[in-house]
C-alpha cells in the first residue's frame, strides 16, 4: 500500500507541475494587453512599459514562470494586475465558497445515485430499472445551466421560496446560507447523479451476475445480506473511478453555476480574470480548480487500492 | 430494400432510430433554416417585443421583438456545426495520437500518451474556458477549444483499440510483407478501430453541443447577435419573469438535441457491443 501512495504521490506531483505549464503558457497568450485593461484605454505607452517592468512581464515567459512557480509554492499567489491587491487572501476568502457548493453537490449526486443504481440492479429489466433508467438518461441530458434558471423560474420567481442567489457564510447564517445554496447544489447534483446512477446500476448488475454472488445466494444468504455484504463493495470500485471523474467535472462546472446565482467563489474568479485579463487572479483560481480535482483524483485511486488489493499487486494502479 | 427493413431488429435499433429522428429532424432545420423559420433571425420590432406566444409568432418573441422560434432554428446550425467540427478535430487528432502511440509504443507512446494524461486532469469546462480565453470569443475558437478538450479522451479509447489490433495476425502479414508504417496504420488498423470511436464520437456531439452552449451562455461563445442556443439562453436570464419562454425554448432545444446524441450514443454501443448493453 506505501508502494500505491507514492507512485500515485509521484504522479500526482509531476501531473500538477505539467499541469501547472500548460495553464501558465496557455494563459499568457491571452488576447489585449494585461497593461492596457488595467490602466485604460488612454494609457500613454511609457505608463504601459512602467506597468509591465513593475510587474515582471516584460521578461522572457520562462523566467516569469520560474518565478510564479516558486512563488505559488510558497503560498504567495501575486499581485492582482486589476486592483494592485495579493491574490491570495482574495482566494483563500472563495474556497469557502466553491468548496461548499462543490462537495454538497457531490454529496447529492451520489445520496441519488448509489441507492437508485443498487434499486435498478437489484430490479433489473422490471419496471422499477426501467423507470429509474429512464429518469437518468433524461435527467443527464439536461445541461446543469438550464436546470439552474428553470429552479430560479420555479422556486424564486413563482413560489418565492428560495433567493435567486447570493452567499451568505454558514457561521453568518447557517439558515440563509443553506436556502441559497439549495439551487446551485440542486443544478450540479442533479445532472451529476444522472451518469453516476448509470455506472452504479451497470457496475451492480456486473457483480451480481458473478459466480460468487449465485453461490452466496444458493448457499441461502439473503438477498439484503448478498447486496449489503458482498455486491456493493465491489461494485463501489468502478463506480469510484467514475465518481473521481464526475467530481472533475462537478468542479469546472462551478464556473457557470457561480456565475449564474453570483455566488463569491473561486469560478466566478476564473471569469473576472478572464473578463479583466488578470493573469495573477486567472492563474491562481484556475490552478486551485486543478488542484482540487487532482487530490480527489489522488484519494479515489488510494481508497480504491485499499478496497481491492488485487489492483495494486496487478499492477493496475 | 422493404425485405431488409423488414428483418431489421426494430427492438435492437430503437435507441439509435429514436436519436436519428430527434438529430435529423434538428439538422434539416439547421440546414433549411432559411425555408423553414418564419422570420429572420436578426429583424427587429419594437412593436412585437417581449410578445407571449401566439398564432403569428409559435414561441413568443425576444426583448428586441426577433421571433424565437427563428432564432432556435438558426441557432442549430451554429450548435451543429460546433458540435461536428469540434468532435471531428477530436476524433482525428486523438485517433492520430493514440494510433501513433500505441503502433510505436516505448518514448513516443511514453510522452504522447503522458502528455494526454495531463490534458485529461483538467475539467474539461475549465479547460475550454481557458483556451476561449486565450484564444478569443469566436464560434470558430470555440470549435477549436472543444475540439482540443475531446484529444485526450479519444485518444485514449485509439490507443487502447489499437494495441487489440496490433496483436491480430493480419497486421503481422502486413509488416512481414514489408507495408510501410503509415500504410498499416491507415488500411490495416484505423478500419477496425473506428466502431467504438464512433461511439464516442457520438457522445462527444452531445458534449460539444453542452460546451459550446456554456461558452456562449458565459459570452465566451456565439457573439450577439449571431444567435445561439447558449446566449439566448443567457439573454433569457434577464426576461425571466416577463417572458419565460425565453429561457425555455432555447433550453429545451439544447436538451432535445443532447439526448438525440445519447440515444445514438448509448444505442450504437448497446448493438456493437452487446456486453455493455447493462
Amino acid at each position: 500500500m506505501m508502494n500505491l501512495i507514492t507512485t500515485r504521490l509521484a504522479a500526482f506531483a509531476l501531473t500538477l507541475f505539467g499541469a501547472s505549464l500548460i495553464l501558465f503558457f496557455t494563459i499568457q497568450i491571452l488576447p489585449g494587453s494585461a497593461a492596457r485593461s488595467a490602466l485604460g484605454v488612454d494609457a500613454t505607452p511609457q505608463a504601459i512599459a512602467r506597468f509591465e517592468a513593475q510587474r515582471g512581464l516584460d521578461r522572457p515567459l520562462v523566467v516569469q514562470y520560474v518565478e510564479w512557480v516558486s512563488k505559488t509554492a510558497r503560498g504567495d499567489f501575486g499581485i492582482s494586475f486589476q486592483n494592485s491587491v495579493p491574490v491570495g487572501p482574495e482566494l483563500l476568502k472563495r474556497v469557502p465558497v466553491t468548496l461548499e457548493l462543490a462537495v454538497l453537490a457531490f454529496l447529492l449526486a451520489n445520496l441519488i445515485a448509489i441507492p437508485c443504481g443498487i434499486a435498478a440492479a437489484a430490479r433489473h429489466q422490471k419496471a422499477a430499472d426501467k423507470a429509474i433508467g429512464l429518469f437518468a438518461t433524461l435527467l443527464g441530458a439536461v445541461p446543469n445551466f438550464w436546470l439552474a434558471t428553470l429552479l430560479v423560474m420555479i422556486f424564486t420567481l413563482k413560489l418565492r421560496w428560495l433567493p435567486p442567489g447570493g452567499y451568505t457564510p454558514f457561521t453568518a447564517n447557517p439558515l440563509m446560507n443553506l436556502k441559497q445554496m439549495v439551487m446551485p447544489v440542486l443544478s450540479l447534483g442533479l445532472v451529476s447523479s444522472a451518469l453516476l446512477t448509470r455506472i452504479m446500476r451497470s457496475s451492480m448488475i456486473e457483480v451480481l451476475s458473478s459466480d460468487y454472488i449465485r453461490t452466496a445466494s444458493a448457499k441461502g444468504a439473503r438477498e439484503s445480506i448478498v447486496l449489503r455484504r458482498h455486491a456493493i463493495r465491489n461494485s463501489l470500485i468502478p463506480y469510484l473511478n467514475v465518481a473521481a471523474v464526475e467530481f472533475g467535472f462537478l468542479f469546472g462546472s462551478v464556473v457557470v453555476i457561480e456565475d449564474i446565482f453570483l455566488l463569491p467563489g473561486i469560478g466566478s474568479l476564473v471569469l473576472v480574470g478572464i473578463i479583466n485579463r488578470d493573469y495573477p487572479v486567472l492563474l491562481a483560481a484556475a490552478l486551485t480548480i486543478t488542484l482540487a480535482v487532482l487530490i480527489i483524483n489522488l484519494v479515489v485511486d488510494v481508497v480504491v487500492g485499499l478496497l481491492d488489493p488485487r489492483l495494486v499487486k496487478g499492477g493496475r494502479l | 430494400m422493404r425485405t431488409t427493413l423488414r428483418q431489421l431488429d426494430w427492438r435492437r435499433w430503437r435507441l439509435v432510430i429514436t436519436g436519428c429522428a430527434i438529430i435529423g429532424t434538428i439538422v434539416f432545420s439547421a440546414i433549411l433554416a432559411p425555408l423553414v423559420a418564419p422570420y429572420s433571425p436578426y429583424d427587429l420590432n419594437v412593436v412585437t417585443m417581449l410578445q407571449g406566444p401566439s398564432a403569428t409568432h409559435w414561441l413568443g418573441t425576444d426583448e428586441l421583438g426577433r421571433d424565437t422560434l427563428s432564432r432556435t432554428i438558426y441557432a442549430a446550425r451554429i450548435s451543429m456545426e460546433v458540435a461536428f467540427i469540434a468532435a471531428g478535430l477530436g476524433l482525428f487528432f486523438g485517433t492520430l495520437i493514440g494510433g501513433i502511440a500505441a503502433y510505436f509504443g516505448g518514448w513516443v507512446d511514453l510522452v504522447l500518451m503522458r502528455f494526454m494524461e495531463l490534458l485529461f486532469s483538467f475539467p474539461a469546462i475549465l479547460l475550454a474556458v481557458v483556451l476561449m480565453a486565450s484564444l478569443g470569443t469566436s464560434i470558430f475558437n470555440a470549435m477549436i477549444a472543444i475540439g482540443i478538450v475531446f484529444i485526450p479522451g479519444f485518444s485514449r479509447l485509439a490507443r487502447a483499440a489499437t494495441e487489440v489490433v496490433l496483436r491480430e495476425q493480419y497486421v503481422e502479414a502486413a509488416r512481414a510483407i514489408g507495408m510501410n508504417h503509415a500504410r498499416i496504420l491507415l488500411r490495416e488498423i484505423l478500419p477496425n478501430i473506428l466502431a467504438p470511436l464512433l461511439v464516442e464520437a457520438a457522445i462527444a456531439f452531445s458534449y460539444a453541443i453542452l460546451l459550446e452552449s456554456a461558452l456562449s451562455f458565459l459570452g465566451l461563445g456565439a457573439q450577439p447577435p449571431e444567435p445561439s442556443w447558449g446566449n439566448m439562453l443567457n439573454t433569457g436570464r434577464g426576461f425571466m419573469s416577463q417572458a419565460p419562454w425565453l429561457s425555455i425554448v432555447p433550453g429545451m432545444a439544447i436538451f432535445l438535441c443532447v439526448l438525440g446524441f445519447n440515444f445514438i450514443g448509448d444505442g450504437l454501443r448497446d448493438v456493437l457491443d452487446p456486453h455493455m448493453k447493462d
